[in-house]
């Protein structure tokens, strides 16, 4: 009978919290072993025993760490490999992954999903009252940021705090609150970002290890920051209005650049043209000049007769032109006549007076 | 069956029997406390491990040893410059002493009731005496730690360690918020308008500037074609005079055909008489 009673615990210790079997099946059990009677107890009960011994046999993985309790008691932290631990009820193991890097989400969800949860990529949904947060001087902003940790030391994470990953939730939350309470709203939208997740991790880190809590907080990660809903128009228009300010300087640098090479190109002209303008005078008067000379050198050679010459070319030259009219007096003629000035032709006919004749 | 076998199957039950009864064990997340009748047993609660009891008569409270978490409800709390804040917190603790703990308050919503009654009074005096902007920026951890401080000792006669209390949001109602959000608006159309006249005053300044150089790069310009010709018109003279120099009379002479000869154009009337040189050979 004594083996019945083994087999009863065997049963409970291989299920526990399974339905215990119940009447008719033991009275079965009962019945067949029996009938069975030998080889008998004296040989089952060795079996037993190594089969219980052999349940302490447990494997641990390489990010995981094994935690023996004996009798409830923390005991020793075994590694990876295989490993022994006296079975049931006396010692039992637990095996946390430490290696593992979790992810908590603060001020939205992706994928509306739990916020404890391995790195996944897709749709997020916000959550206004835990992203929007007072800024130091009185603005309000909304943060989404993930906290990244993992276990370092097991025996704390185990047994040291009700609800770990509850408790890096409250401490996220109040320490980015804090930081970004002490700063003001731009360094969180701009370039305050990196500083804010430092900061903020560094905080995170100290409340939880003075509740001991055997986390260690990997990075803080900010990853949407915006201006509330409300005032996002007004913040977008600033930066329209920063890159309206550049367009605005690029226009007028563009003008400048357009118009003082056109300058440059015009004053070039306008000198060159000066240039061109002296030497051809300069040319011109020396051409001249050498022409008088020569012209010169012959007339002093025989001064009267190419005087005489050139007097007769020139008058030659006018009076061959027919429209000028020509008339030949007497000294007399002309004394007597009576000066007669034609004044309404006088436009039409010019100056007619005769220079020439009293030569 | 052999009555030594029957003898040992009720020996080796009622052994199981008062075995079960008599010894237990207390994880190492808890504490435990042994009861006797209504009275608790011995001066300290029992640690992790195995122990034993007397069956029957004694009986074993479990206390959690790990730290706990209360959260409190937001509450709106007025700062010392009248402003209202909802101020959401929470506290850490732990039953430091099962048996204070279990005759004061016997259980853990009875422990956070108590924390809820003391937290929120210490939260109150507190932050009443802070400006909203303290609260939220500087004087944060001070108002924690003394929230702590003095929670701390408040819950230490039920057995309590409070281990900390920390604010974790402190938002603004509703209408504040709007408040703000006004503000914030107002704050960055002033901002925008600023860039654009910014941007306004360089370009102008850009403008003229690039016209003013434009306008001395021509005047320079013609500055330097004046100097130019007017070296031009100074050699040319001087090259004039040079050469004319020698001879001003036939210069004159030749000068004046060549004036006669365009100048004499038609409608010119020549009264010509015969002492004129030119007739001189017609008398």
């Amino acid at each position: 009978m004594n083996w019945d009673w083994e087999k009863l615990q065997k049963q409970q210790q291989g299920r526990p919290g399974g339905k215990p079997p119940s009447f008719d099946d033991f009275q079965d059990q009962l019945e067949k072993f029996k009938q069975f009677k030998l080889p008998g107890w004296k040989l089952i009960l060795p079996v037993l025993i190594l089969l219980w011994a052999a349940s302490g046999f447990y494997i641990v993985e390489p990010d995981e760490v094994g935690v023996v309790q004996q009798f409830g008691e923390f005991n020793r932290i075994t590694t990876a490999g295989p490993n022994y631990h006296i079975p049931y009820p006396v010692e039992s193991v637990l095996t946390p992954k430490v290696t593992q890097i979790r992810r908590i989400e603060f001020g939205f969800r992706s994928s509306g999903r739990a916020r404890v949860q391995n790195f996944q990529q897709g749709v997020s949904r916000e959550v206004p009252e835990e992203a929007l947060m007072l800024t130091g001087d009185e603005n309000i902003v909304s943060v989404q940021f993930i906290v990244q940790y993992m276990i370092k030391d097991a025996k704390d994470y185990l047994f040291n705090v009700y609800d770990p990953s509850g408790t890096i939730v409250h401490a996220g939350e109040a320490a980015m609150r804090e930081v970004i309470g002490n700063g003001k709203i731009d360094d969180a939208l701009t370039t305050g970002k990196q500083e804010i997740q430092v900061q903020t991790r560094d905080l995170m880190q100290k409340i939880l290890d003075s509740y001991q809590t055997g986390i260690s907080i990997v990075a803080v990660q900010m990853q949407n920051v915006h201006p509330p809903e409300q005032v996002v128009d007004a913040f977008k228009d600033v930066a329209s209005a920063r890159e309206d300010k550049s367009r605005f300087i690029n226009e007028a640098e563009a003008y400048q650049r357009d118009i003082l090479p056109k300058a440059r190109g015009e004053a070039s002209r306008v000198i060159n043209g000066a240039q061109a303008y002296k030497e051809a005078k300069v040319r011109k008067a020396e051409g001249d000049a050498s022409h008088f000379l020569a012209v010169l050198k012959e007339y002093e050679k025989a001064k009267d007769i190419t005087r005489e010459r050139l007097y007769l070319e020139a008058m030659e030259g006018i009076l061959q032109n027919p429209e000028v009219e020509k008339l030949i007096m007497s000294d007399n003629a002309l004394k007597q006549s009576v000066p007669y000035l034609p004044l309404g032709q006088l436009p039409r006919s010019g100056a007619t007076a005769t220079p020439k004749a009293t030569k | 069956m052999k009555k030594s076998t029957v003898t040992l199957i009720v020996l080796v039950i009622l052994g199981t029997i008062v075995l079960t009864q008599s010894a237990f064990t207390v994880d190492q997340t808890e504490k435990a406390i042994v009861i006797q009748l209504g009275r608790p047993v011995g001066e300290r609660a029992l640690g992790p491990g195995l122990h034993f009891k007397l069956p029957l008569v004694q009986n074993v409270v479990y206390f959690d040893a790990r730290i706990l978490d209360f959260d409190a409800k937001p509450e709106e709390i007025t700062t010392t410059d009248k402003k209202y804040m909802n101020v959401d917190s929470y506290s850490k603790w732990r039953i430091v002493d099962p048996l204070t703990f279990y005759t004061k308050v016997r259980t853990i919503q009875g422990a956070q009731a108590r924390l809820d009654d003391i937290v929120r009074s210490q939260l109150r005096v507190a932050l009443g005496r802070y400006t909203l902007i303290e609260v939220v920026s500087h004087k944060r951890q001070e108002i924690m730690d003394a929230v702590s401080s003095r929670s701390r000792e408040l819950l230490e006669p039920y057995g309590i360690e409070v281990i900390d209390v920390r604010i974790k949001r402190t938002d603004l109602p509703a209408e504040n918020a709007r408040a703000i959000f006004g503000r914030m608006k107002a704050e960055r159309e002033r901002q925008a308008k600023q860039y654009r006249s910014e941007g306004r005053e360089a370009s102008a300044k850009i403008i003229a500037t690039a016209d003013k150089e434009r306008a001395i790069i021509l005047a320079d310009a013609a500055k330097q074609a004046e100097i130019i010709r007017g070296e031009g018109d100074a050699q040319a003279t001087k090259v004039y005079a040079d050469a004319l120099g020698r001879s001003p009379e036939f210069y004159a002479f030749t000068r004046s055909l060549e004036a006669y000869r365009k100048g004499f154009g038609k409608n010119a009337r020549f009264i010509l008489t015969p002492k004129s040189p030119f007739l001189k050979y017609m008398q």
